[in-house]
């Protein structure tokens, strides 16, 4: 744990500042997937023909200008993503990255009207621990920095 | 949930999952030998062409599930992508960031089961 602190703290200590600093891009990747999740399932289902027979391919949903919107901040997201990848390891960008899975169930509830069961509920209590795990060890060192 | 259903959801994770792995690849190589070489551009191109298959792939179940449901199924690739990174990236994993993981992965299971 040690040695994967300083080889990370290293890395870090060159980071850049202000709107390029990785966290904060990650943050961005995170916010930009969140709102594209929520414009693709309003716009998926408003073309929705599933008994078209393509309609696996998801390529009739181009049809929707929701969809379009989506891309845009997907790839938005993917540029950041790229970004933060250049300087986070893998194995704690991505665990990171699925805070998004809290904001997706929280943001159907509250936009989508889609209901949250307690198994739900639950689910998302685990994940918060999960990236409180995660997190902890790299707030303490950014306090270091 | 249909067979061709699960079939579609498991393309769509495993294409989502190598395109991580190799995109971090690409980026690592960059940070050394700049972004104007064949390797980072190969490795960057078959990247987003694998996300560009997940998406389509994802786009097409949005049609027939809740997103609330169908999304948590993407969950599962933050202990394949965790230990893959470990494995194929040689990224170091400590019992803290596993257990992390874990968790994630446990607490969007029990999301997408409910």
């Amino acid at each position: 744990m040690r040695c994967f602190d300083r080889a990370l703290e290293k890395r870090m200590q060159n980071r850049p500042s202000g709107f390029g600093n990785p966290w904060l891009q990650l943050g961005v990747s995170v916010v930009f997937v969140f709102v594209s999740e929520l414009l693709l399932k309003r716009g998926a289902s408003a073309i929705a023909a599933p008994d078209e027979p393509f309609s696996w391919t998801g390529i009739n949903g181009l049809a929707s200008p929701l969809v379009w919107w989506a891309i845009v901040l997907i790839v938005g997201s993917f540029v950041s993503w790229l970004y933060v990848l250049r300087y986070i390891p893998l194995s704690l960008a991505y665990p990171l990255s699925r805070v998004v899975d809290i904001l997706v169930p929280l943001g159907c509830w509250i936009f989508l009207g889609e209901l949250i069961s307690t198994l739900r509920w639950c689910g998302i209590a685990l994940v918060v621990i999960g990236l409180a795990l995660v997190a902890k060890p790299i707030a303490k060192m950014e306090e270091r920095l | 949930m249909s067979f061709l259903a699960f079939f579609f959801i498991l393309i769509s994770l495993v294409t989502f999952v190598a395109a991580q792995l190799i995109l971090k690849r690409a980026m690592e190589f960059s940070a050394t030998h700049g972004l104007r070489n064949a390797y980072f551009m190969s490795r960057v191109t078959i990247g987003v062409v694998l996300m560009t298959v997940s998406f389509f792939l994802t786009l097409g179940l949005l049609q027939r599930f809740d997103l609330s449901y169908l999304y948590p199924f993407q969950g599962l690739s933050v202990i394949f992508i965790t230990i893959l990174a470990a494995v194929v990236l040689k990224e170091r994993l400590s019992a803290r960031l596993t257990i992390g993981a874990l968790l994630i992965t446990a607490g969007i299971v029990l999301v997408s089961m409910s």
